[in-house]
């Protein structure tokens, strides 16, 4: 509203506005900018303090259309109008609200504030683990990563403590016994808004219920909350849209994340760029980019990030002992199949696809990129393999282009490296572990003179002997395509003259010696977040503000750290610095780096050529001329975009390698 | 000094094993996908079996090239 003065209604406005079927017990009460038009307010009941802005002016709707501001068959209680605001049509009442300029409130039942109210902040709910232990209290400014922290940190019981008290002290001063409706929202065909903060910018149109919640929005990142939706206890984040009929239930929806067609939701979070609909989601905790499409698929307790359910997905958590205790870990980029099915509790290695059903519990984490199938009723690993097939590259691809977050002020930090120190750690444990069981399975098999086993099984899961060696050889190749791509960024950072001036640690970064860990999208060095944890506990960091300011300081350092890890690691692995070495070895390995690039991207192309032969067009040509079928509708290999830059990149490896050497 | 029939007989036998089918079944000219029924994962286990029974290294790209069983044949008999 202006900074108009307010001034009491004039005999002549109360005149007006009686003749127009308004009425109030005490017009004292009302109070009104000079903009202030009678003859614009009609079949009003106004009640308790209303403070009533200009209404010179039009609302300018989402679509550019503009409505003449006026106040008309309605009921406002305690309510604070802004500048040119349209209200029509209010079926209850508005109660206890301040509704800042050019909102339109239009067919709607009751919008209210009932007593005091935080708006969904500070609530707690329970995220991963249903039988509790793992409680987030969320708030509007919960990110991923304070999420992430929260819940999957129990053990700094000090960290947690200061944590909730960060939460709870932003819910304090989020506690007011009036909602906010924030200037240009649209509130059209509701039903029953309760204790809601209505952000900027909110497009609100035909929700059933609204309870308990915050819907942050703003211009750039305006947040939709469609038809048929009912929601209790909620927060809805920056640019995500709530749609059709979708029920949610003490849960958080964040910034681009889009629900709907009858999704429903409880006791969970959904970050960045999700997409939930259809399905039933219970006690999960969804990082950045999890998708979940399909009707018949039951996601419950478990931690997922950058992953897709196929349809009918399903876990348990409990086997009706003592509750449903049991919790799942899938990490970053894991997929489930069509009617795929796991028992919790398990932990899913990074990209990793998991096919079938699965009733033991199994512990993949050390093998990212791998198949997780079943044979049998056991379940088996093929470790790496999903490293070479096409999706995975797209994947890496797509993520980041399709982020949806317009709002420069991202919550979420997310680093999209499909390739990172936190994977390279895991490769280069699960070659350790996949030598050390091919020498334990020949060895027995030499000692015992037993015929050669078909499977080896390594914490729950079982792995084809055969693999052993030939999977770990996998590793070896996309480690050494890693470094080399490492090595290749701090030249390209850097321009050196000669390679051997930057072979040296960053001293921005951290020593390079400690785990990489993935929170919730940001990759980090283990050491930083130890010294978060110390400046949260030293009360350094006592506010979201700050808090995310140090993330946004650990979110920057990725590239120095990846730099000082692969420095550390090569040392670790070589026993002595790069700086150290001969030209002879930075030449080969140099040589390996291409080598092990080439190879992979062959080995990517020849997956993507599967999806161009024989079989792929089974389901083509259903009268005839299947051939040209497929190629109309599927194009050709040669002619696919994905398989041409990939292509390119074959000449681009050659050339780096050329370019690089030279400096050497 | 082992003949491409040799080579042949044996890829044979480890093909059958791996994909599970009876080794009347596989042929020379038999495709692992079309023919035998491989799926993609089996691959790997195939390029695995073929090294562990003739003592060899196949190239990662190429090996996961090969489509049929004289394809591989010829494959394992160019690097040995």
């Amino acid at each position: 509203m202006s900074d108009d003065k307010l001034s009491s209604l004039t005999q002549e406005q109360i005149k007006i506005l009686e003749k127009n079927g308004c009425r109030s017990s005490s017009w004292d009460n009302v109070r009104v900018s000079s903009g202030f038009d009678p003859s614009q307010v009609s079949n009003t009941v106004f009640e308790g303090e209303v403070l009533i802005g200009s209404m010179k002016g039009n609302v300018i709707l989402p679509d550019g259309i503009e409505c003449r501001s006026e106040i008309r068959n309605a009921c406002l209680y305690n309510v604070t109008v802004g500048d040119n605001c349209r209200i029509s049509q209010v079926n209850g009442r508005l109660m206890n609200l301040k509704i800042d300029d050019n909102v339109l409130i239009e067919n709607v039942g009751t919008i209210t504030c009932t007593g005091s109210s935080t708006f969904g902040n500070g609530h707690e709910i329970c995220p991963l683990n249903e039988g509790g232990g793992r409680e987030l209290k969320m708030t509007e400014k919960t990110s991923a990563q304070v999420a992430y922290l929260t819940i999957m940190y129990r053990q700094e019981k000090e960290f947690i403590k200061n944590l909730n008290k960060i939460a709870e002290n932003f819910a304090g001063t989020m506690l007011h016994s009036k909602a906010h409706i924030g200037k240009n929202a649209c509130i059209t065909n509701c039903q029953t808004v309760e204790n809601v903060y209505i952000g900027p910018y909110s497009v609100i149109d035909g929700a059933v219920s609204l309870k308990n919640g915050t819907i942050v929005s703003s211009e750039e990142a305006p947040t939709i909350v469609g038809k048929g939706v009912v929601a209790e206890s909620f927060i809805f984040q920056k640019g995500s849209s709530v749609k059709d009929g979708a029920m949610v239930s003490e849960s958080l929806i964040g910034e681009g994340t889009a629900v709907g067609k009858q999704f429903s939701s409880e006791n969970s979070l959904f970050f960045a760029n999700s997409e939930c609909f259809h399905s039933e989601v219970c006690s999960v905790f969804a990082g950045p980019y999890s998708v979940t499409h399909h009707r018949s698929t039951l996601l419950i307790a478990g931690y997922f990030s950058f992953y897709n359910a196929g349809s009918g997905t399903n876990q348990s958590n409990h086997m009706y002992k003592l509750g449903p205790i049991h919790q799942g870990i899938m990490e970053r980029g894991c997929k489930t199949g069509s009617f795929s099915y796991l028992l919790w509790p398990s932990r899913v290695g990074a990209f990793t696809p998991v096919l079938g059903k699965h009733y033991s519990n199994f512990d993949t984490s050390e093998f990212p990129f791998s198949y997780i199938d079943e044979d049998n009723g056991k379940s088996t690993l093929i470790p790496g393999m999903n490293f070479f097939t096409v999706g995975t590259m797209r994947d890496g691809e797509k993520w980041p282009s399709r982020d949806r977050r317009k709002n420069s002020d991202k919550l979420d930090l997310i680093i999209f490296n499909v390739l990172s120190p936190y994977i390279g750690q895991k490769m280069i444990r699960g070659q350790q572990v996949l030598a050390e069981l091919y020498e334990k399975a020949m060895k027995e098999m030499y000692q015992k003179s037993e015929a050669k086993p078909e499977y080896v099984t390594y914490k729950g899961i079982h792995i084809k002997r055969l693999l052993l060696k030939t999977c770990g050889r996998y590793y070896k190749l996309i480690l050494s395509k890693y470094f080399g791509d490492i090595l290749l960024k701090r030249v390209r950072k850097m321009s050196p003259k000669r390679i051997r001036s930057i072979l040296q640690p960053d001293s921005k970064g951290t020593d390079g010696t400690a785990e990489w860990v993935d929170l919730c999208g940001l990759l980090c060095d283990r050491a930083r977040v130890e010294r978060l944890i110390q400046d949260v506990d030293s009360q350094e960091f006592d506010t979201f503000d700050k808090l995310q300011s140090a993330l946004l300081d650990i979110y920057n350092a990725y590239e120095v750290d990846e730099w000082n890890w692969f420095l550390a690691q090569y040392k670790i692995l070589n026993g002595c610095n790069l700086a150290s070495e001969e030209d002879e070895k930075l030449k080969k390995f140099l040589e390996e780096w291409k080598i092990a690039s080439l190879k992979l991207v062959n080995m990517v192309l020849n997956d993507a050529e599967k999806e161009f032969d024989e079989t792929a067009r089974a389901g083509f040509g259903i009268d005839g001329a299947s051939d040209a079928d497929f190629t109309a509708v599927r194009g050709t290999y040669e002619g696919n975009s994905f398989v041409n830059k990939l292509k390119q990149q074959i000449k681009e490896i050659e050339n780096k390698y050329e370019e690089v050497m030279e400096l050497i | 000094m082992e003949t491409m029939t040799d080579t042949l007989e044996r890829v044979i036998k480890v093909t059958a094993e791996v994909l599970k089918v009876n080794v009347s079944k596989v042929q020379e000219n038999s495709r692992f996908v079309r023919d035998l029924g491989a799926e993609s994962v089996q691959s790997i286990e195939l390029v695995a079996a073929y090294e562990e029974e003739f003592g060899i290294e196949m190239d990662e790209d190429q090996a996961l090239a090969v489509k049929s069983v004289g394809d591989a044949t010829r494959f394992i008999d160019s690097i040995r």
